[in-house]
């Protein structure tokens, strides 16, 4: 059975589903058995979740089209 | 001191003496190779006529030109080596990690800026030089000894770069860190690839009084047009011969056919035509039929060889196009597959050879010496998209149409660019900039370069990736102008990977329940300002846009394993950060 911190050290590459059959199995085991260890990664996964769907730092629409006509109007003055 | 086991050559060995006579000692990078001596010996030959024998460049233009290759490569191994080796000839630390940041910013000569620009461009985009950047140097005052040489030392550190990563060397100094390059890539206007010359003059050699042409033309039927073309340089010749007798021709550990294998392998994942050409014709000579060589350069997966050889090449491959991910599991998969510590290290040597040729013939640019079935173009010329060719093929680019007709001229195609691309430039230049004003300044900057070098881009990457690097440079600079940073790493890299969590209570079931869209994403954006800028800009593109790690990592030129520690990092730091407002109540009441 790997420890808390050996569960930790691997936690990211779990994340990332980045991590060999062996290690996965040692990693869902202890998860199976720590109650902490099971909070920290059901609570990462959530931040995860709401950060992915949160729409955080967009571009504001009424800033989008503005900005596209000042690039293309550079770009034109460049060009001819 | 490193994989490979070492025998006692006793201090008496000849390159040993010449080696401590060069380097004021003899580096770890010769020790670890003392299994095969007659390669420490080539080795050595090499590196005394290349880098020790000052007959046209200066020492220190020799260094310099090092540095920057070791730079670009990823060794720090070498780049510390040559970091001293400037310190001690009387170079400034600050200056050095200038000419590493950007040469044209350090105080260099116009021509010494050149020589570094020919330099990085032959190191990072070879298949693009051409004779212009011959004459450039020209220009500059170079005379054509000077550039072979610079050709040559360029080469000569591929070669070392290569072997000194997968001997898995201990350093022979306090390691030093590379600083990241804040130039752009190489311009590339004219594709050539390496065989637009050859470029510089040359002077006649007979065989009847030259005896490594005597040696060439015996056991390949001729001169080989990359040797023609150093004539300029006898005695370097001699010392590349000696390397060809050393390495390639003897039979004792791996076999001749094994080498021109890993040759060929290496050579068609460089897209050296000239090297695979002449590579096929050498196994044609040994019984090879021409059906089976290309098979072998095009994909050896399919080749009817012994899945054992399939091996060898594969590990070949891998230490020629993604170096940064060789480890020493690499040499345990040959082992288990029969090789011995021997073979294992002259497989290593072979393919460092073979980037020291690859390197030198784009430099000198020769037509091939027999007729070349397979010519590689300007698409396949890059070796990230090498690397799809032989392993697996990359997803397609949704945006590669619209990014052709930019190419033909269309400047209008541009316009559906931005718009598809406008809020992942955006949200990239947040990251860092932390500022909407700035970001939305800087994503007019980052536009316009991207434009501005589209000419350049050949769909090694999405041109997402590629817009995404952009505004990461651009928002960098504007960071620098204002000066409220250094750069991203402003917090020790060391601090990405020991973390322990503080919040350790359960959350609620369904967090996005508990608050609207609004006050998440506002809960969100508060949490990640709070963030260093390393941090935010790695969640911004993995978690928000959601690129691949592999994406972000190139975006950020980051390796993966930073990548990741830092990814992890940042997603524990938000995680912290947000959980006062997501832990269950009834949880903790009944704590």
């Amino acid at each position: 059975m790997i420890t808390c911190d050996e569960f930790m050290a691997e936690l990211g590459n779990y994340l990332e589903r980045d991590v060999a059959l062996e290690v996965r199995r040692q990693l869902e085991s202890h998860l199976a058995h720590c109650q902490t260890c099971q909070v920290v990664y059901d609570s990462t996964l959530k931040t995860i979740k709401i950060v992915t769907d949160s729409g955080s730092f967009d571009l504001p629409d009424a800033n989008a089209l503005p900005i596209r006509d000042k690039i293309m109007a550079r770009i034109r003055k460049e060009t001819s | 001191m490193g994989y490979f086991g070492e025998v006692e050559l006793g201090s008496a060995f000849p390159p040993f003496t010449t080696l401590r006579e060069s380097f004021g000692f003899v580096p770890n990078v010769f020790r670890a190779q003392t299994l095969l001596p007659r390669v420490i010996e080539a080795e050595a030959g090499l590196a005394g006529a290349v880098f020790w024998n000052e007959r046209a460049l200066s020492r220190i233009q020799k260094e310099f030109i090092a540095l920057v290759v070791a730079a670009n490569y990823g060794s720090t191994y070498w780049f510390t080596q040559h970091h001293q080796a400037l310190v001690s000839l009387g170079v400034a630390e600050l200056e050095l990690d200038q000419v590493v940041k950007d040469h044209h910013q350090a105080h260099l000569s116009r021509p010494d800026a050149a020589l570094l620009d020919f330099v990085l461009k032959l190191a990072i985009s070879a298949p693009w030089l051409a004779g212009e950047d011959i004459a450039e140097l020209r220009n500059h005052g170079f005379a054509d000894e000077l550039i072979l040489e610079a050709i040559l030392v360029t080469s000569l550190s591929n070669f070392f770069c290569t072997l000194s990563t997968a001997v898995g060397v201990l350093p022979d100094l306090q390691p030093r860190p590379i600083p990241r390059s804040q130039r752009l890539p190489p311009q590339k206007r004219f594709y050539g690839g390496g065989m637009s010359g050859p470029h510089l003059r040359t002077v006649e050699l007979s065989p009847a009084t030259f005896s490594p042409f005597a040696f060439f033309l015996e056991r390949f039927g001729l001169v080989p047009g990359i040797f023609l073309a150093q004539t300029l340089r006898p005695d370097l010749i001699e010392a590349e011969a000696d390397l060809v007798q050393k390495v390639l021709i003897p039979e004792d550990i791996l076999s001749h056919v094994q080498k021109e294998c890993i040759f060929l392998v290496a050579s068609a994942a460089n897209l050296n035509t000239y090297c695979v050409a002449a590579h096929c014709e050498m196994l044609r000579i040994m019984g090879i039929s021409i059906g089976e060589s290309d098979q072998i350069a095009v994909d050896h997966q399919q080749a009817e060889i012994s899945e054992s050889d399939k091996k060898l090449l594969d590990f070949a491959l891998k230490l020629t196009v993604r170096p940064s991910e060789f480890q020493c599991e690499d040499l345990d998969v040959l082992r288990c597959h029969g090789f011995s510590e021997e073979q294992i290290l002259e497989a290593v040597v072979a393919t460092a050879v073979n980037n020291f040729f690859n390197t030198l013939q784009m430099g000198l640019g020769t037509t091939p010496d027999f007729e070349a079935r397979h010519v590689f173009g300007p698409l396949e010329a890059h070796p990230s998209a090498s690397v799809d060719r032989l392993t697996e093929r990359a997803p397609a680019d949704p945006d590669a149409e619209l990014v052709a007709r930019v190419q033909q001229g269309e400047v209008n195609a541009f316009e559906e660019l931005v718009t598809r691309h406008s809020r992942r430039v955006y949200r990239t230049l947040m990251g860092i900039l932390a500022n909407a004003g700035e970001a939305q300044d800087a994503m007019q900057d980052t536009f316009l370069k991207a434009f501005q070098h589209i000419g350049e881009f050949q769909g090694r990457s999405k041109f997402s990736t590629w817009v995404v690097t952009i505004a990461s440079n651009t928002a960098l600079q504007y960071v620098r102008e204002r000066r409220r940073l250094e750069s991203l790493d402003e917090v020790p890299s060391d601090e990405d990977g020991d973390f322990r969590p503080r919040q350790v209570r359960a959350w609620v079931e369904d967090p996005e329940q508990l608050c609207s869209q609004t006050e998440r994403r506002s809960l969100v954006e508060s949490a990640m300002m709070q963030l260093p800028p390393k941090y935010r800009i790695v969640l911004m593109l993995r978690d928000i846009e959601q690129l691949s790690g592999l994406e972000v990592a190139a975006a950020l030129g980051l390796g993966m394993p930073a990548m990741k520690a830092r990814l992890f990092r940042a997603r524990m730091m938000l995680r912290e950060a947000l959980a006062p407002h997501f832990v269950s109540t009834a949880k903790r009441m009944g704590q």
